[in-house]
């Protein structure tokens, strides 16, 4: 087909996105015990053509305070190597990609997890590469404290390197400054070649690691002009390393909320967000800013003048301009990205959504997207039975998958 | 030992076919299925040899897809404590026992593989008696994650708004000569408590440990009169550190390639100080379907292999307490 189509990847979270999703009288509210609920999630998925699910990962809780942690269902869950590779022999077509992390892990043995989870697909796996950025997971790897931004960086690099020398069969032998490694990979390449390099980071040492190495990345951006400004200057630093703009996918992350009409759309959205706890919000905000202590301020004041942090700057930066222009409250603001979690939300009819979809995708914003639905199933099944039969309809997106691996439905050349 | 109750394991090492095409998913799933149909208490997969592997998987990305395609066998993954960060390998393992419901084991194994050292970034090598002391730390660290949430900590209280009981979330805090580790674990109980703690590559100076933590020992192969002579030697070690008799399983281990003949195999079926056999086989098309085509039916008709399962975990097949238990 030569019309451009949107690749679409499903990111899969438990009881879904929303903060308080697992409180939805609907919600699988078992998900993180219960690897049916996982199967079925890909499987429709996989009916709906869907380019990639999709894990992020974290190596630790995600909330110090145990009371908000208590609140939520982010606590536990599946490990997502373990858990994509058995999504692996219940599915035929669709790319699993998860996340892992260059600070907590070695190359060698990523490379074979994930080599594995490639040949167990038949060629269907990606690596979100992330560099880590919380101390309750430096908490549980001996460290001391978060390394620095850059130095977490420059472990990246090298990492990236590495895994991609033994994945594409280039290098034999490593002796840098944090790894070292004499053999040539011990697993055979899958029949795409190696596993799809994925990254989110939007920090400026992230896109240019994401520019070098990347074949898809993930972006958080609320308005169009955000959007756009981050998918030009991701493609413009491509050149420099010796690439084309379609060599890397850009897919933002979108949170849809659909039905029947825009109305009732919104009436899903507000009671969904009646079910955020105001401490559990506010947590979560602080989470997001890296900083331990919002809830010191007034719940119905401004946002305070902050610090920059040594956690994940880009999504500080986007959070705080979000507050200011819009003159929220901390417990406004804190909703409003629970609701979210800081990515672009749509909450309309189908036609309505696609149509939101469709220009930043012909606007230049845009490759594809990363679905994340408010809650597990319904909020996929609205997504995969309503919006993507019309974009289907527009000629948008594929009606059938056309290969067998995830680089032949993202469009991405074999690397060797 | 009546051997009526005697357990039996496969052991499959992937890795070593060398030179040629590793087994296929397809292969190796219908092989864990005869295994299964034939009432084996656990397959034993291992991925790694001194030499570089041929197989196309790893053996904790391969055990998820297997539980996925089985029932009831116990799933058992070797996995390196110089591959691994405590904390990911708990966690690994912990969510591999979710998506079994309850049949995974890890296979720690307490000889070092020098491959691991150095494509693990200690070019140097680690000296043995550090690696001792590391992998009992990694072990003791990886069993008390395992143990960080209760089994009745989750709540699911939509209405009321609590997910789990936080007092029955448990933080670590080891700190200790290698690791440092907080926890807790961000993976659920499973329904067999926590993953079996499977022990082999003993060398002598590791017996009162292996005797001390494991659910089950794996001895390496050897004549039946010296595996009986371990086997006692490890259950008095286990009385010595206070633990009841029936608390660590460990099996004996005999070559399972065509040069198994019943003969062979009576010697090893005799009521014996062992609880039970491991039955090593190589990554090879015909030597799998030789044992799954000859071995497993006679296993079965000699009524030495159960016929059906009696529980649903692995803990349940080896008849093993919880997971730490005396």
């Amino acid at each position: 087909m030569s019309t451009r189509q949107m690749k679409l990847g499903l990111f899969l979270w438990a009881t879904g996105h929303h903060i308080a999703a697992w409180r939805h009288a609907d919600a699988h509210v078992r998900a993180g015990i219960d690897i049916g609920h996982y199967i079925e999630l890909a499987r429709t998925a996989e009916v709906a053509k869907f380019d990639m699910v999709f894990c992020e990962d974290a190596a630790g809780l995600r909330e110090a305070d145990v009371q908000i942690a208590s609140q939520t269902s982010r606590s536990i869950g599946f490990e997502p190597i373990s858990l994509l590779s058995a999504l692996a022999a219940q599915t035929e077509r669709i790319g699993l990609v998860s996340t892992a992390s260059t600070s907590y892990n070695e190359p060698y043995g990523l490379a074979r997890a994930f080599a594995s989870l490639d040949n167990l697909s038949g060629g269907r796996a990606g690596w979100n590469l992330v560099t880590s950025a919380s101390p309750i997971e430096a908490a549980n790897f001996g460290s001391t404290g978060l390394r620095p931004h850059a130095d977490r960086y420059e472990r990246a690099r090298e990492f990236a390197t590495v895994i991609t020398g033994l994945w594409h069969r280039k290098a034999s032998g490593h002796d840098g400054r944090s790894f070292s490694l004499r053999d040539p990979l011990d697993i055979p390449p899958s029949p795409q070649g190696a596993p799809v390099m994925v990254q989110a980071g939007a920090s400026d040492d992230g896109k240019d690691l994401a520019a070098r190495t990347a074949d898809v990345v993930f972006s958080a951006a609320q308005a169009f002009e955000e959007a756009k400004a981050f998918y030009d200057d991701l493609k413009g630093r491509l050149e420099a390393y010796g690439r084309q703009p379609d060599d890397v996918k850009i897919m933002p992350g979108v949170s849809p909320i659909v039905a029947a009409t825009k109305a009732e759309a919104q009436a899903k959205y507000e009671a969904l967000q009646e079910l955020i706890p105001d401490d559990v919000g506010v947590a979560l905000l602080s989470s997001y800013l890296s900083i331990s202590d919002l809830r010191r301020y007034p719940i119905d004041g401004p946002l305070p003048e902050l610090p920059e942090s040594e956690g994940m700057k880009s999504r500080q930066a986007l959070v705080v301009e979000q507050a200011r222009r819009d003159g929220l409250s901390i417990r406004e603001l804190a909703r409003y990205f629970a609701g979210a979690r800081g990515h672009w939300r749509v909450v309309g009819t189908a036609k309505q959504i696609a149509d939101e979809l469709q220009a930043r995708f012909e606007g230049g914003a845009a490759d594809g997207f990363n679905v994340m639905p408010s809650w597990f199933p319904g909020e996929l099944v609205a997504f995969a039975t309503l919006v993507i039969p019309e974009l289907q309809r527009r000629g948008l997106f594929r009606k059938d998958y056309e290969g067998r691996t995830l680089r032949d439905h993202l469009g991405l050349k074999r690397p060797f | 030992m009546d051997s009526s109750v005697m357990h039996r394991a496969v052991s499959l090492n992937i890795a070593s076919a060398t030179g040629q095409a590793g087994l296929t998913f397809v292969e190796i799933a219908g092989f864990v299925r005869k295994a299964e149909e034939a009432g084996i208490d656990m397959v034993v997969i291992s991925d790694a040899t001194d030499e570089r592997s041929s197989s196309p998987f790893e053996a904790t990305t391969l055990l998820a897809a297997l539980a996925t395609v089985t029932e009831s066998i116990g799933l058992v993954a070797s996995a390196s404590t110089l591959a691994h960060q405590p904390y990911n390998l708990a966690r690994r393992f912990a969510s591999l026992d979710i998506i079994s419901r309850g049949r995974i084991g890890w296979n720690a194994t307490m000889r070092q593989n020098p491959r691991d050292a150095v494509n693990f970034s200690r070019p140097g090598g680690i000296a043995e008696d550090d690696f001792r002391r590391r992998a009992e730390e990694f072990i003791g660290i990886v069993q008390s994650l395992w143990r960080g949430w209760d089994a009745d900590a989750l709540l699911f209280d939509k209405d009321g708004g609590r997910y789990h009981d936080p007092e029955k979330m448990h933080l670590l805090d080891h700190k200790g000569e290698f690791f440092s580790v907080r926890g807790p674990l961000n993976v659920a109980r499973s329904r067999q408590d926590t993953p079996v703690l499977v022990l082999s590559g003993l060398a002598e100076a590791d017996l009162d440990f292996a005797a001390r933590v494991a659910d089950a020992i794996l001895l390496d192969e050897q004549s039946p009169e010296v595996a009986n002579v371990a086997c006692d030697d490890l259950r008095r070690r286990a009385r010595a550190a206070g633990r009841r008799p029936n608390a660590v399983k460990v099996l004996a281990a005999i070559p399972a390639g065509p040069e198994l003949t019943f003969e062979r195999l009576d010697d090893w079926l005799a009521p014996q100080g062992c609880d039970g056999l491991t039955f090593a086989l190589p990554a090879d098309l015909s030597a799998i379907d030789d044992f799954a085509d000859r071995v497993l039916p006679e296993l079965r008709r000699s009524g030495l292999a159960r016929s059906a399962y009696g529980g649903a975990t692995l803990r349940d097949h080896l008849g093993l307490g919880a997971g730490g238990a005396k």
